[in-house]
């Protein structure tokens, strides 16, 4: 590539002064550093915007450290992929950018390709019993956070004991130092368990499309992605539970039309609650409520999106309009079995057309390596990101709710602002605090939670550069491939693009997620809550969907969204919908206003501005 | 066997007595395929004619005495024959048949003179395909029953091009052995025509169906004088792959008083694809039932008929066996290997995303 041909490095980007002090938001090995800066400059970094589209509450940054590690020693240490290595973080600005660190030496690369079949080719015909262990494994890790006690309180006096019997062992402050450091410990373990599989599932899937595009040039994406998604998967299941429940309500006028009122969900269930119908309906939702609604409202990586049972008025809304279309006579679930079915048929007509016997052998040989191992890519992602990460914010509450009781912090949100090294500091000065005697200060830790409130902030406003660096000539990590999808067109529209103002842009270009086009009113949702104001017939403008927006896809005409690849889960409910999609257009959310008259072509991967909305 | 047969009346098994051509058009109509409809004049009505004007006697002496390596003896001989069999005059029990015919079809299309297209329609397999049976082997807008009398001559004559008895001595093919019928066809006046292969000609991939098409008759996309419009249909999930919106010059069009003529395309239509998403996708399903019904590869030849509703205006005018992918031998892609194989070489690959 031409000299000329890079982007800023870290040092070089213009951070606004409203940001300043943003640096020690985060940990120190998590900056560029002019420790590091030799081997930094050599690696190409882009912004993370599938996983860390916005600016970065600290704490949340937790998730982030531990995948670092965990993604990166599977594939370079227990799968060992020969010429890949892991993805490193640094954050500029409150903004997280990726590398996929290039290849190792070539001695590496050939002792790597000893140990890789070795090591993963068995994961493949065992996929079902590594499954069955993987499950009950990462359940009970889950188990284990929630049980997790956190003091309630730091008492003036230890409540009375028999100094006879029983001595106190410890004090309800190193309860509290204990409890923090063992969630965080079990929130790096559920990381180590999250990759145990997932590296291979690219890697098959990587491996399969490029069989189905040596036989069948010009294969689209999505029709890979259709032969190869599960539809019995766990990221479903919320919405199945979803219907079953309306359903339930359906069936009892008194419960239907309770739920079909215009009120928040906490006045409903309070009526729901003086009769037998609505009690009997209150219990089937408690006993499922964990873990199908433990589905996060957003993406399941930031502590403010809330999830359906901590929001109820969320899946409420949705059943409301379940039990209206029932009223009307319409089918509200979605058939898993007949899509199963289309799937299945459709690897058929595919291997019908293969013309030698060969070919056909591989063909199914490969099909039959990626099905074995593709759920997990779909099935983890409930467990994790969304029942898992749940429960770490449920745990994290408590510890906030003990600060704000002891008046060192104003609210809950203010503890997500220290990141996971600092809370430590924290728990240690309220801890001395309480057991040094009355009346003693702790640091100011409210105050820099503001200020820090306030650079996050400043730091939304801010359009960070989409990459940092000299782009490489070959990227070899299976991740970057696939999920982040880094081409050479992106990276050139990245190159041309960085001059570009929003109100300048006409195009956007993503993937082709889902056949189709259509044009139609957008309408740019940035929070679930604004899903009241989505019209039927508009094209859905999202950063990202996940299982708690499925129920909307019925109404809509589109989906475009600026993070997710094939895979992702606003591409596969649009397939089943037969919605056009683009997903992973990186910016649409910034550059499309509601009202604005979209094209979205679902078959090439474009959206297209066609009528700016009057001002 | 009659002198001429309905389209409704054949079959693929009618080949010998109507030609590959006439016998493909019956075949698909009887599969439920929307082919414009006409008849086939037989083989018989051409034995009959050609022997009652005393013609074969004729045509033999002068074939007997060309010079197969002269071009200047296959011409002169070819004009001569040609001129005979244009003179002679239709036996009226053939003209009889094929009026009667006509007039059947136009009353059909509520037409007074349907205008039709009159194709020969070679029997033999190892004759050679359309670019031998001769350069005028079909006439457009042929109306009234005078020109289509006059135009099936032509046709029937269109065996003895230069070319096609120059190819018959040298493969010693005797000249009495080769027959052929004439199909007589209502024409669809086109708003867009062109031509679709079941699979992908570039590279053989058979996952796909491959559209070229431009405004008017289909014969300047035939005939490859316009850049036509190109898509590219995923024929499993139907999704369209490629798109290429060509400039439309030229179409080929009838003009009251003129006939057929080639007329430029106005300046706000060239830039337009010539097909809508819908109709894409229906003439992809169509494509895929005639090659399920035949069982191999298919090269068809499509219109899209004016002022008609769709899908009812959408038709199928020729569909022959594709020849060049289903002859080619059929190497293995991927190499004869296992997923496991396939696994290590993408786990050894990387990426070159640089330009």
């Amino acid at each position: 590539m031409a000299k000329e041909k890079r982007f800023s490095y870290a040092r070089e980007v213009k951070i606004p002064k409203e940001l300043e002090g943003w640096e020690e938001m985060y940990p120190p090995h998590r900056l560029f550093s002019g420790e590091r800066q030799q081997w930094e400059d050599t690696q190409f970094w882009y912004q993370d915007k599938i996983h860390a589209p916005e600016p970065m509450p600290p704490l949340d940054e937790i998730f982030h450290q531990a995948w670092q590690i965990s993604l990166a020693q599977h594939t370079t240490r227990i799968f060992c992929i020969p010429p890949a290595q892991g993805i490193a973080q640094r954050m500029v600005g409150c903004y997280m950018y990726i590398c996929a660190i290039t290849p190792p030496p070539e001695a590496v690369i050939k002792e790597k390709a000893e140990l890789f079949p070795k090591r993963t080719f068995p994961v493949f015909g065992n996929y079902d019993r590594l499954w069955d262990q993987w499950l009950p494994k990462f359940q009970a890790l889950g188990r284990e956070l929630a049980a997790i006690k956190v003091p309630e309180e730091l008492p003036k006096y230890m409540p009375d004991f028999d100094s006879a019997t029983t001595l106190p062992s410890v004090s309800p402050a190193h309860e509290l130092l204990e409890a923090f450091n063992n969630s965080v410990n079990i929130m790096y373990r559920g990381w180590q368990y999250h990759f145990n599989l997932l590296n291979l599932t690219y890697l098959a899937y990587l491996m399969f499309a490029d069989v189905a595009r040596k036989l069948f040039p010009g294969i689209s994406e999505s029709a890979i992605g259709k032969m190869v998604a599960g539809a019995e998967v766990s990221m479903f299941r919320p919405e199945e539970e979803l219907c079953r429940l309306a359903r339930l309500a359906h069936a009892e006028p008194k419960v239907a039309n309770i739920l079909k009122t215009d009120r928040p969900a906490a006045s409903k269930i309070g009526s729901l609650r003086e009769i037998d119908a609505g009690r009997h309906w209150l219990e089937e939702l408690d006993r499922i409520k964990d873990p199908w609604f433990y589905v996060s409202c957003g993406s399941g990586w930031f502590h403010h999106e809330g999830a359906w049972y901590n929001k109820l008025d969320v899946p409420f809304g949705y059943i409301k309009s379940y039990v209206e279309r029932l009223d009307k006579g319409e089918k509200i679930e979605r058939s898993l079995s007949a899509i199963a079915e289309a799937r299945d048929a459709l690897v058929n007509e595919y291997k019908k057309l293969i013309k030698t016997d060969e070919d056909r052998k591989s063909f199914e040989d490969a099909y039959k390596n990626v099905r074995s191992i593709y759920r997990y890519a779909e099935d983890h992602l409930f467990w994790v990101e969304h029942w898992f990460h749940a429960i770490w914010w449920d745990k994290m509450r408590e510890f906030a709710k003990l600060f704000v009781k002891r008046g060192v912090l104003k609210d809950v949100g203010e503890f997500f602002m220290f990141n996971r090294l600092e809370v430590p500091y924290l728990i240690e000065d309220l801890a001395n605090s309480w057991a040094l005697g009355e009346n003693i200060p702790t640091l100011k830790w409210s105050e820099k939670a503001q200020k820090r409130k306030k650079i996050l902030e400043a730091a939304a406003k801010w359009n960070p550069p989409p990459a940092l660096g000299v782009p490489p000539e070959v990227v070899a990590e299976p991740f970057t491939v696939m999920l982040w999808g880094i081409t050479t067109d992106k990276v050139q529209d990245w190159l041309a693009g960085v001059a570009v103002r929003p109100e300048q842009v006409t195009e956007l270009k993503g993937f082709a997620s889902s056949a189709g086009v259509a044009e139609g009113k957008a309408r740019v949702l940035k929070l679930l809550e604004e899903i009241a104001t989505l019209q039927p017939g508009e094209i859905m403008v999202v950063g990202n969907t996940n299982p708690a927006w499925a129920p909307v896809f019925s109404k809509i005409k589109a989906c475009v969204t600026d993070i997710g690849g094939l895979t992702c889960h606003g591409a596969i409910v649009s397939r089943e919908y037969g919605l056009p999609a683009v997903t992973g257009t990186g910016t649409a959310t910034s550059v499309i206003k509601t009202g604005d008259i979209i094209k979205v072509d679902g078959d090439r991967g474009i959206v297209t501005i066609v009528k700016r909305a009057k001002s | 066997m009659s002198y001429v047969l309905g389209f409704e009346e054949i079959t693929k098994a009618s080949l010998p007595v109507v030609g590959g051509k006439n016998a493909s058009l019956g075949e698909m109509l009887s599969a439920g395929i929307r082919v414009p409809p006409g008849f086939a004049v037989t083989t018989r009505s051409y034995v009959e004619f050609i022997t009652e004007a005393g013609a074969g006697e004729e045509i033999s002496k002068i074939l007997a005495a060309v010079n197969p390596d002269d071009v200047t003896s296959l011409d002169d001989a070819s004009t001569q024959i040609r001129k005979l069999i244009d003179k002679a005059p239709m036996p009226p029990a053939i003209a009889n048949a094929i009026s009667e015919a006509y007039a059947l079809l136009s009353k059909k299309c509520q037409s007074k003179e349907l205008p039709v297209a009159v194709r020969s329609s070679a029997t033999a397999e190892d004759l050679p395909g359309a670019s031998f049976a001769g350069q005028q082997d079909t006439f457009l807008w042929v109306r009234g029953i005078e020109e289509v009398l006059e135009k099936t001559k032509s046709c029937m004559s269109s065996l003895f091009t230069a070319r096609a008895i120059s190819y018959r001595i040298k493969k010693g093919f005797p000249h009495e052995k080769v027959l052929i019928s004439v199909g007589v066809q209502k024409i669809v006046d086109a708003k867009a025509a062109g031509v679709m292969f079941t699979l992908n000609p570039l590279n053989g991939d058979p996952s796909k169906v491959v559209i070229e098409g431009s405004w008017g008759l289909g014969e300047t996309v035939v005939s490859g004088q316009v850049n036509p419009d190109k898509f590219v249909v995923d024929k499993i999930v139907f999704e369209i792959n490629e798109r290429i919106v060509s400039p439309k010059t030229i179409e080929c069009k009838y003009e009251a008083g003129k006939g057929v003529i080639h007329c430029d395309v106005p300046r706000a239509q060239q830039n337009i694809s010539c097909l809508e998403d819908k109709e894409i996708i229906a003439l992809v399903k169509v494509a895929k039932q005639i090659e399920d019904h035949y069982g191999c590869g298919q090269d068809i030849e499509w219109a899209i008929e004016k002022d008609k509703p769709f899908p009812s205006n959408i038709f199928i005018v020729q569909s022959r066996p594709e020849t060049v992918w289903s002859q080619k031998k059929k190497e293995p892609l991927l190499g004869k290997k296992t997923a496991y194989e396939l696994l290590m070489e993408k786990a050894l690959s990387q990426v070159k995303i640089s330009s």
